[in-house]
């Protein structure tokens, strides 16, 4: 040591006893937007001599002579080495490290660098997703992540986004991840009073999104424990940097469209068809005064094409709209070496692709960092949002404006008879025209309703951290969650049909949701001989959720013009709940290192929670991994083009906690009134040994690199066992109420992974490629032998995975009779068929589950160009329309039909798979597989082109950047799927089990949108 | 400071562990529940808005009624699809109502017996009476049951015909259990409404009282063609009890709940009900609203009413007056009004039919009885009554979209269009979920392969 320093010592008084030393200086900013980096090193190659950038990215320092180059590296960023030639000013721009090898990680409670991670996580830039024109997070990270499903269940605006983690792993409490904003566990259940679900995510600003980590394996979660089985999203927003405020304007403009539309038939068609139904049933009467009546009781409107008064409707075209969207983001960011800020507003305007419906929110964000001295660290996160959602009724209502398919097409918008829309109020007879049209017209729902859902929204956290040694901190945090929401819906009288109250009705719901945690930890970081390299963290959390709910409902209002609940005149009900849960739970992790190769990890968590059996209260969950990085081994370090090898391996224990408060307790409700006297009743039957679900997982994947990392990516395989998992048993109905929710049961998925990235082509073109690829195999490998359902054919069956369409195999059309038939296994394993669908043999005839999921996105840029392109697919599954048997009936009822049922059975001998048209026959409309559809996609899901303006412009204007841009999101579709759009999960219905349902779901929004954004 | 720094966060967690046990907020642990009298009493009232729930007394098993037993007066024009199953004869072992009757049959089953379980903790000198009330309920649940998931009485062996399986007070909750004789189920109900008619007060608010007791006792009887039984019961109703037939007939429907609490007097909302299901404009729901009512009265307007159903009416018949738009029936306006259960009317004419059947005239002669109810419709008298049919015509327009339809044609032996009453398809499906959870369960005939 002491011959080193004196050797050191000998150059320097070399260097400056013989040098003829030169000053050198510059500017260094990030190659992507021109901002100042400050903290850069900036080393003279070959030298110990090296310096920083300030907070402005100035560096200056000394050369010696006969050095000629400089390098310049900063975490995150590729590392440059400049030749000075000449030059006293040398300024530099450095690139984003795509092999992100050294980017750092957030991980629970903590960062990691990426080389160094056992677990497995995916990462999502903020700056990737940040203009896109979707409501939540959650919608542009689809495609963007492996193994991440993502699936918006309708085009309606801000409503439940589904999000599966490694598939799911239980079938009666929750499936969706757990989301940490900024350490803190934030709300994210639904907390709508209609049936479709709302986002609470959406109150998060996505252009406040620094990076989306999601923890998918054991190692990575487990640190979550009780709640981590399904998967962490950890969402890490903006923060300051020191050095000059930048701050960044961004304006985008656009317009939703539809991705598809479905044909139904027309007058003619659908004219024909229903007296070939009415006549095979013997009700062509019926048939005809129908049609008489919902042609607006005008025969030339159907009868007769050459009329003028004919009607053909395609109803379609009176609920889709072009939707606008605008949204305005501001952001400033900036501080000095003791206090930090990033502060942002931003206000987003969306109209849906259906009447009526519009999101609207405003956020504000302020991020603050002060250190108070060489010890002590404090700081505020504060997140305030409002937003205004008008939604529109569930997929299964009368009203909601996607089931105007139904009506009949010759019926005209506009009753001829009133001149207002058909089915609306006479004003002449004062009573509202319940029998035309066919049903209610969802059209009065959008002129004369309002279902409007107002979110405050408060996260935040205040933390202070202690320097206690060198090597050993503290950490203390306190985070708040506060929603508050009102819910206000009005149906003025022109509604009645649908709403039941024929002088209008109203409701007002409130609900509160509070939600705190506490988490204090130390952790303690340290190097031992410079090979040993221990990370320890460990401390405790308490979070407490209380939620409040309140709702009224009043009918008999004066008229539209009071529509606040105040002018009902008669108030028909008033209800509220109040529910509480707490958690208290212990963690701990320590991250080993030896020799930059040999990793190993260990984490725990202990949970107890108030929501399970008295003696079932707490969980343990551990894991450990650990991590070999081949390439730093002497037998690898020259393997020519390989760059980068590290094996991983991981296993733990993780649990799920996603059930109801009192999910335990037997409980008995005092709503049980009648006739004005207070009662209760039963509710729930007691369970007092209900415990946690636990997953474990193993994981094994290796991450590589090759060509300089110009190729580099990750491989995994994991195997997820579910076992004593949370379900909602069927009890006999003899037993009063007849579901328990018990521990019964095992569920597995399995499943492969992989990541590539690439630099195909590096230079002033550049061509970078990212896929990524998911294969999750679930499978119920116990449930006591029960089959639990859900809607329609969803069911939860042993041996397959949930959701699976179990139930009646449709087996085609008799050619004799035109009977739709179906499946019979017999006994001695041959199979016929019968035209009794109550004899046929149940089986399973569809999976909602995907083979895989795959995105890829490919990126161009040249100068200031650039263009990124993103395919994302789910291949290989299966949708249930569950309206089939309304719309897909072979003119079962009145309901308009797809065009398809033209190709019904009509003469004997006709080979068709379309059972004959009877009227009210059932001819083929139960639950079977006939509505079943294979529904597998690829989407062209985002293309933007961006052009960063040249220095020499913005710099005159004073701006550090400068960037215009076009954006589409799904813009093509690609599949085989009959209905509208294959990404479906109808609101209604949506659960566990009930997956890959369509029910008169609207499509998904096709959005372009322009966009500027410009930095100073 | 370092030390002190160490501990906090461990005596911050002690004090927690404390926090796990948390009380219930809106709902009540079952050790809370029922620990008094008040609570058991409570319960008993729950049990009445169990019985009127819609899918049981709240209107769905009238209006099933209505819609499987008819043959071309009525049209079910509706999107629901079990009820639409029903209509057409045609049920499929998934049909929601099937399901929804069975499950909430049983849950206010489960209620009664909770309460009858814990009468010890009733005040003495109410606890006859909030037992009897229990079975009475519990008794004409199980005879509801009974009347659409088996064959009916006077069909076959009622000894052999499965019925629905028995839960009492005393069964194990949990237990699959299969389905007793439809005889076996009849003895429950006979034995639980006969405690219930010696037990119960002849006024009781709105709630259930002997009479009501009486006049269910006087269906079941009737269902088993057991007339003398049905006369003395139905002729007991008729005895200066304080129920009178409304003067107009309109009057005697669409009466919203009174919301009085003096058990001692009569509180229901016409003197002609002797039970009903009770509506306020805040508790309950009349689904004979929701289906036979217009949009204007707040229903779905689900069941047209056809002219072979006006064609029945005489001129000048004052029922023929109670409907709207020549469409709907306007038995069920108002959509706040109660459900009639039992109306005096039915008990008229039951003790007509089973006088003229037993050639008696006990209480009054079948013509004097027939008579009243004519009068009230504004119809002139009869002078004679020559055949059965005449009283059973007299029945079907009187109590029509009431709920009476498809029990009086089976009891009495009729067809429903082509289907004579025995036809298996006018029965429930036992639900195809409590076979798959109990494969004891016998399934009906006309849903299974055999």
């Amino acid at each position: 040591m002491q011959r080193q320093l004196l050797i050191v010592l000998l150059l320097l008084i070399s260097v400056v006893t013989h040098g003829q030393d030169r000053v050198v200086s510059g500017v260094v900013r990030a190659a992507e937007d021109g901002t100042p980096l400050p903290g850069v090193n900036v080393v003279v190659k070959g030298t110990n001599i090296g310096t920083t950038t300030d907070a402005e990215g100035n560096y200056k320092i000394s050369v010696p002579s006969g050095s000629e180059t400089l390098l310049f590296s900063f975490i995150g960023l590729r590392s440059a080495e400049v030749t000075i030639g000449g030059r006293s000013i040398v300024d530099v721009s450095l690139e984003s490290d795509i092999t992100q090898l050294s980017e750092v990680v957030v991980v629970g409670y903590g960062t990691q660098i990426k080389q160094d991670l056992t677990g497995n996580i995916a990462r999502v830039k903020g700056d990737e997703i940040r203009n896109l024109p979707v409501q939540t997070f959650e919608q542009s990270i689809q495609g963007r992540a492996a193994g991440v499903f993502v699936e918006t269940g309708n085009g309606k605006l801000g409503q439940g986004v589904k999000m599966r983690i490694r598939g799911a792993s239980s079938v009666t409490a929750d499936n969706q991840p757990l989301f940490v904003v900024d350490n803190f566990i934030i709300t994210n259940e639904n907390q709508s009073s209609a049936t479709a679900a709302t986002n609470p995510l959406v109150d998060i600003n996505p252009a406040d999104i620094e990076s989306i980590e999601i923890l998918k394996d054991a190692s990575a979660s487990a640190i979550y424990g009780a709640r981590a089985a399904n998967g962490v999203v950890i969402i890490t927003t903006k923060r300051g940097k020191a050095g000059r405020t930048s701050f960044n304007v961004g304006y985008q403009s656009g317009v939703s469209t539809e991705t598809n539309r479905r044909e139904f038939l027309n007058t003619a068609q659908y004219v024909e068809l229903m007296r070939e139904a009415g006549k095979a049933s013997g009700r062509l009467a019926r048939i005809e005064s129908r049609l008489d009546r919902n042609g607006a009781g005008n025969r030339n409107s159907w009868a007769d094409p050459s009329s003028p008064e004919y009607v053909n409707t395609d109803w379609q075209d009176q609920v889709f709209q072009r939707g606008k969207f605008e949204q305005i983001d501001v952001s400033a960011a900036g501080g000095n070496d003791k206090t930090k800020m990033y502060t942002s507003l931003s206000y987003s305007d969306q109209e849906g692709i259906l009447i009526g419906n519009r999101f609207r929110r405003l956020t504000g964000r302020i991020n603050l960092d002060h250190q108070a001295n060489d010890k002590l660290t404090y700081g505020i996160n504060f997140n305030l949002a409002h937003s205004i959602n008008n939604r529109l009724s569930d997929d299964n209502a009368f009203s909601t404006p996607m089931q105007i398919v139904a009506l009949m097409p010759n019926t005209p918008v506009i009753d001829p008879r009133t001149g207002l829309l058909s089915g609306q109020l006479d004003p002449d007879t004062g009573t509202p025209n319940s029998i035309f049209p066919l049903y209610y017209n969802p059209l009065l729902d959008a002129k004369f309703s309002q279902r409007e859902t107002r979110v405050i929204r408060n996260f935040g956290s205040a933390y202070a951290g202690y320097k206690i040694t060198d090597k050993l901190n503290f950490r203390s945090e306190f985070g708040y969650d506060l929603l508050y929401q009102h819910e206000e819906r009005y149906f003025g009288q022109e509604t009645s049909r649908n709403s039941g109250f024929p002088n209008g009705f109203g409701t007002d719901a409130w609900t509160s949701v509070f939600n705190y945690t506490l988490n204090n930890f130390f952790s303690y970081n340290t190097v031992l001989n410079s090979e040993h390299t221990l990370e320890v963290i460990g401390g405790m959390s308490y979070q407490e959720e209380k939620s409040d709910f309140v709702n009224v409902e009043g009918q008999q209002f004066p008229s539209n013009s009071y529509k606040e609940l105040n002018s009902a005149a008669v108030v028909t009900l008033g209800e509220s709940e109040e529910e509480q849960s707490v958690f208290l739970s212990y963690f701990s992790r320590a991250n080993y290192k030896f020799r930059d190769k040999y990793l190993l990890s260990f984490s725990g968590r202990v949970d107890g929670s108030s929501r399970f059996g008295p003696g079932n209260r707490f969980g343990f969950f551990p894991a450990v991994s650990a991590g070999w990085i081949l390439t730093e081994e002497d037998f690898l370090s020259d393997a020519g083009t390989l760059e980068f090898l590290k094996f991983r391996v991981s296993y733990g224990l993780t649990g799920n906690a996603g059930i109801p408060p009192y999910a335990s307790r037997g409980l008995f409700s005092g709503n049980g009134s009648y006739g004005g006297i207070g009662g209760a009743r039963p509710t729930q039957l007691a369970n007092d040994d209900l415990r946690w679900e636990q997953t474990a997982q193993l994981n094994v994947g290796f991450d590589f690199g090759f060509l300089n990392n110009r190729i580099n990516g990750e491989i995994d395989y994991y195997v997820k066992k579910t076992s004593d998992l949370i379900l909602n048993v069927n009890l006999p109905g003899t037993a009063g109420i007849p579901n328990q929710i018990r521990n019964i049961g095992n569920m597995e998925n399995r499943g492969f992974e992989f990541v590539i990235n690439s630099e195909n082509l590096v230079g002033e073109f550049r061509w970078t490629t990212s896929l990524n690829y998911a294969r999750n195999r679930n499978k119920i490998t116990n449930l006591d032998n029960q089959v639990i359902e859900g809607s329609f054919l969803s069911r939860a069956v042993e041996g397959e995975p949930i959701g699976i369409f179990f139930g009646p195999q449709y087996a085609g059309v008799d050619p004799a009779n035109g009977d739709a038939l179906y499946t019979v296994i017999n006994a001695d394993g041959t199979r016929s068929t019968t035209n009794d669908v109550n004899t046929a043999t149940l089986m399973k005839v569809g999976d909602p589950n995907p083979d895989f999921i795959a995105g890829m996105t490919n990126t161009f840029s040249y100068k200031g160009l650039e263009l990124s392109i993103l395919f994302q697919g789910v291949f290989g599954y299966q949708v249930y329309n569950g309206g089939g048997k309304f719309m897909t009936a072979n003119g079962d009822f009145f309901d308009n039909q797809t065009v398809d049922q033209l190709r019904r059975w009509q003469n004997v001998g006709d080979i068709t798979d379309v059972p004959q048209a009877r009227y009210l026959g059932g001819n083929g409309t139960a639950e079977s597989s006939r509505y079943v559809y294979d529904a597998g996609y690829l989407r062209l899901k985002t293309v933007t082109l961006g052009y960063n303006l040249p220095k020499e412009i913005t710099g005159k204007a004073k701006l550090t950047s400068a960037r215009v841009y076009v954006s589409a999101q799904n813009l093509l579709t690609f599949t085989n799927y009959e209905g509208w759009d294959p990404e479906v999960n109808a609101d209604t219905y949506a659960s566990n089990i009930n997956q890959g349902i369509d029910f008169y779901s609207a499509p998904q929004p096709k959005t372009i949108t322009f966009g500027i954004n410009i930095g100073f | 400071m370092k030390r002190l720094l160490l501990i906090l966060p461990i005596v911050f967690a002690s004090a927690c562990v404390d926090k796990l046990d948390i009380e219930t907020l809106t709902s009540v642990d079952t050790d809370k529940a029922l620990r008094t009298s008040a609570d058991v009493e409570g319960l008993l009232v729950g049990a009445y808005d169990a019985l009127g729930d819609p899918d049981l007394l709240g209107g769905n098993l009238q209006r099933d009624s209505e819609l499987m037993g008819d043959a071309g007066e009525i049209f079910w024009d509706g999107t629901f699809v079990a009820p639409g199953e029903i209509y057409n004869k045609a049920m499929l072992i998934t049909n929601d109502q099937a399901r929804a009757t069975w499950l909430d049959g049983y849950y206010c089953i489960t209620i009664c017996n909770l309460v009858i379980k814990n009468l010890n903790l009733v005040t003495e000198d109410r606890k006859e009476r909030v037992e009897a009330e229990a079975r009475f309920i519990r008794g004409l649940v199980y005879f509801e049951l009974v009347k659409v998931y088996a064959r009916t009485y006077t069909d076959g062996n009622p000894a052999q015909n499965p019925g629905v399986p028995i839960v009492t007070e005393e069964s194990d909750q949990f237990a699959k259990i299969p389905r007793s004789t439809v005889q076996a189920v009849y003895d429950l109900v006979l034995s639980d409404l006969t405690f219930a008619a010696t037990n119960l007060p002849a006024t009781n608010n709105f709630f259930a009282t002997t009479y009501a007791a009486r006049a269910i006792l006087s269906r079941v009887y009737l269902m088993q063609n057991n007339y003398s039984n049905a006369l003395t019961n139905a002729n007991a109703v008729l005895q200066n009890t304080g129920f009178t037939l409304t003067a107009d007939f309109d009057d005697a429907f669409n009466k919203t709940c009174l919301q009085g609490t003096d058990r001692s007097k009569n509180g229901n909302a016409t003197k002609e009900d002797v039970f009903a299901i009770q509506i306020t404009t805040q508790d309950g729901t009349n689904n004979l609203n929701t289906f036979f009512a217009d949009a204007g009265f707040g229903g779905r307007g689900d069941i047209f009413i056809d002219p072979p159903h006006f064609a029945l009416y005489e001129d000048g018949d004052e029922r023929a007056g109670l409907f709207f738009d020549d469409t709907y029936t306007a038995k069920f306006n108002n959509q706040f009004g109660n459900v009639p259960i039992v109306r005096l009317a039915e008990m008229y004419l039951t003790r007509a039919e089973c006088n003229f059947r037993l050639g008696s005239s006990v209480g009054a002669s079948p013509l004097a009885d027939i008579n009243t109810i004519r009068e009230r419709a504004d119809l002139p008298p009869l002078t004679t009554i020559s055949s059965l049919s005449q009283i059973l015509r007299e029945r079907r327009l009187e109590l029509a979209f009431e709920g009476h339809l498809l029990h009086d044609l089976k009891r009495t032996q009729s067809s429903v269009g082509p289907l004579y009453f025995d036809n298996p398809s006018l029965i429930f499906p036992i639900p195809q979920r409590e076979i798959l959870i109990n494969p004891d369960l016998e399934q009906n005939e006309a849903y299974t392969n055999n």
